[in-house]
């Protein structure tokens, strides 16, 4: 990011010479953001590198499947990793007890083997002219790899996070249930956020919010919907403008959907997670590794930040498996090999239509 | 299937779960919601009487209908309420839910009359004191049955009732609970609230749906004649790994009870949003490995820089060891030859027809020179 390096491109930020000194756990992105880590690696790598400070970062929840709080403990128990200030929000009795859920860190990388990083094509001479683009994401991908250990851990399902963790640092629980409007809940946001503020120098120290099951029927502001929309917005600003990540999840299917709509226009970036259905047929003829994924998240918007250009990604939806049942990745979804005996595919075997029943498929 | 319902409440909950909480939903279309919760209800008890489950208890709110009706049912099952009613209590919203009338006639003992239907915590507090009047308190877990959400629905907020749902399913002495809804007396939010809440949903439907629900039209008459004897049930079990079980059987309604058939013709199997799906382009490291051991039809290329031949289908292999006198300049040493046959299992292999013997092997030029464009 220094003043020596050639433009990309006729448009670019002009950057200070000396990169902001950043602390643990933070990195920088593009276009002047800086990014935390989600704690799940291939959820860094699809949103660019991870969520940038600053963001809201909205989830829609699936009824009939608990996934989300996957991703919550993961990007919580990434946090406490990293000495982040970290504020919880939850409709159950006792929120505390949730932290004893987290994960921690897993041991080493050597024993999960992954694949061939895909973007690793040295055989192959890629002989055109977009390939100076290419340096800016070989960079970050380069230095992600290197660091991983210090941006963005693998975590273990099956071990829970130690107690020092926890203990050690400004950990600040919050039940929303009994509270009958959003003011306490505001109020501890912004106690929360007023201690990192946003400067131009450095940035020791990022927060985290997250806030599971927002409008859950529980609680005794769930009917209130304005209320519950100007709060959201409220919590958008001030994250805006201190160096923090807030994470929201909520149940769309408990809201209306005018409402609906709204709270996911104010997402920044957007997931939703949803449940698979068990033993069914149709699916495990048209995906690969059908038996071992527990549900799919799909990415709707990915944060803009400083810039107008859209993220494109290559694929939206991404199965979610629990790999030795202990590290939690994303893959791409994969279409099953086609039969050939079947005999239905007429040449082509590029749709899905080998199976003689035509479901709801999405292309 | 309604014996795995049965199951999962008679198992409980595990430690540190939440209880499993089961939502009976029927329609007008098909409205046998009573008959199987009273279906469930017995065989519950009965598990819990046998001892089956770790559940020592059962605590039934009856808002629909009155105790003595549910008195009566186990009667007829051949449960003998007077011996056990240390297992059961009922408490009782249905003959003076607001509290109007002076002086109730107590009964049995098994039957406590609750008054105040508007106050939910008020009613969480007595169905927990009544549990543990039951079955002591500590540890030991007694399970829970609703008559009706409809009629606590009818008199508190969605968020109130909620709560005391969900209280009761985190209260660590509750092992299985399980309610009633009549999903047309209530707006779609309220039903979703209540799916939210359960961790298996049984809903009833009519095996055929009526065309534009006009009831009058005579054709329609048998169909409605079969829809009130026969009906489809289908269960969705949210299971602890993240999976969503769905299940289908049949139901019929009989002098003497409900029944449950496996499903005739083939149901409706759940669509759920398929995703857009691509194509793996991505090798794995065997498809690797045999990707680099492929030997490309060009013939000038060999392991060594000498030229190799290729199988081409005139010749076998085992013959052009012996047949060298052939119009090909390809010279193969044997060592080369014995090793290709046997590598040839992990090679893959490329079959090649010449058009002719006459052709020139595979020369330098470019093709598209003689192009004269």
């Amino acid at each position: 990011m220094a003043a020596a390096k050639t433009r990309a491109s006729s448009f670019s930020r002009h950057l200070s010479t000396a990169a902001p000194s950043l602390g643990p756990g933070l990195k920088c992105g593009p276009n002047g953001t800086v990014l935390l880590s989600s704690g799940i690696p291939d959820l860094d790598k699809i949103l660019g590198g991870g969520f940038p400070l600053g963001s809201l970062v909205m989830v829609m929840e699936d009824a009939e499947a608990p996934h989300h709080m996957l991703l919550l403990r993961n990007f919580m128990a990434q946090g406490l990793v990293h000495s982040q200030p970290l504020l919880y929000a939850s409709p159950a009795r006792d929120p505390r007890g949730f932290l004893g859920t987290l994960p921690s860190p897993a041991a080493s990388k050597d024993d999960k083997s992954r694949g061939p990083e895909p973007d690793q094509e040295k055989g192959l001479r890629i002989a055109w002219q977009y390939k100076k683009y290419f340096g800016e994401n070989q960079l970050n991908f380069d230095g992600q790899r290197d660091g991983k250990h210090e941006y963005s851990n693998e975590f273990n399902l099956r071990n829970p996070l130690e107690r020092h963790f926890i203990n050690g640092q400004r950990v600040d629980c919050v039940s929303i249930q009994d509270s009958p409007d959003l003011s306490i809940l505001q109020d501890r946001c912004t106690t929360f956020l007023s201690q990192l503020p946003r400067n131009d120098g450095s940035i020791s120290c990022a927060g985290r919010i997250a806030i599971q099951s927002f409008c859950s029927p529980q609680c005794v502001y769930s009917n209130m919907e304005w209320e519950m929309l100007s709060f959201i917005r409220s919590l958008k600003n001030m994250v805006r403008s201190s160096n923090s990540v807030a994470i929201i999840t909520f149940p769309p299917s408990l809201l209306s959907p005018s409402f609906c709509k709204r709270w996911q226009h104010m997402a920044d970036t957007l997931l939703s997670v949803k449940a698979i259905q068990d033993d069914d047929k149709e699916l495990a003829q048209l995906l690969t590794g059908y038996q071992d994924m527990i549900g799919f998240l799909n990415v709707h918007k990915v944060a803009r930040i400083n810039t107008q250009v859209p993220l494109i990604l290559e694929a939206t939806t991404f199965s979610i498996k629990l790999q030795k049942r202990r590290y939690l990745v994303l893959e791409c979804l994969n279409q099953a090999p086609v039969d050939g005996s079947s005999g239905n595919s007429d040449g082509t075997s590029g749709s899905c239509s080998s199976s003689s029943k035509t479901g709801n498929l999405d292309f | 299937m309604a014996k795995s319902i049965c199951i999962a409440l008679r198992e409980g909950a595990l430690e540190g779960e939440l209880a499993p909480a089961l939502t009976i939903k029927d329609s007008i279309a098909s409205p046998f919601g009573l008959q199987v919760f009273d279906h469930v209800l017995s065989q519950l008890f009965s598990s819990i009487l046998a001892g089956k489950s770790p559940s020592q208890g059962l605590i039934l709110v009856s808002f629909s209908r009155s105790p003595s009706f549910y008195l009566e049912l186990l009667k007829n099952k051949g449960i003998n309420v007077a011996s056990s009613d240390k297992r059961i209590h009922i408490l009782d919203c249905y003959n003076d839910p607001l509290g109007w009338k002076d002086q109730i006639v107590e009964i049995s003992s098994t039957v406590t009359v609750f008054r105040e239907v508007k106050h939910m915590d008020k009613l969480f507090n007595s169905i927990i004191e009544l549990g543990r009047g039951l079955v002591g308190g500590g540890k030991i877990r007694f399970s829970i049955a609703i008559d009706s959400v409809d009629e606590m629905l009818r008199r508190a907020s969605v968020s109130s009732v909620a709560r005391l749902l969900s209280n009761l399913r985190s209260h660590e002495q509750i092992s299985s609970i399980f309610w009633l809804l009549h999903s047309d007396l209530h707006k779609a939010r309220v039903t979703a609230v209540l799916e939210y809440l359960s961790s298996m949903v049984a809903s009833l439907e009519p095996s055929h749906q009526l065309a534009n629900g006009q009831r009058g039209d005579l054709e329609n008459f048998a169909l409605i004649k079969h829809n009130s004897k026969k009906g489809k049930f289908h269960v969705r079990f949210k299971k602890r790994n993240g999976r969503v079980h769905v299940m289908s059987e049949e139901v019929h309604m009989e002098q003497s009870g409900i029944n449950f058939t496996p499903l005739t013709s083939e149901g409706a199997i759940n669509q759920g949003l398929v995703p857009k799906v691509q194509f793996n382009l991505q090798l794995s490291e065997k498809e690797r490995i045999d990707k680099a051991n492929v030997v490309l039809p060009f013939e000038h290329q060999g392991d060594n820089g000498k030229p190799l031949q290729i199988y081409d289908g005139r010749r076998s292999l085992v013959d052009s060891k012996h047949e060298r006198a052939v119009a090909v300049e390809n010279v193969q040493t044997k060592e080369e030859s014995e090793s290709e046959s046997e590598s040839d299992m992990q090679r893959g292999e490329i079959i090649y027809y010449r058009d002719s013997d006459d052709e020139m092997p595979d020369s330098d030029e470019d093709p598209d020179d003689d192009l004269d464009i």
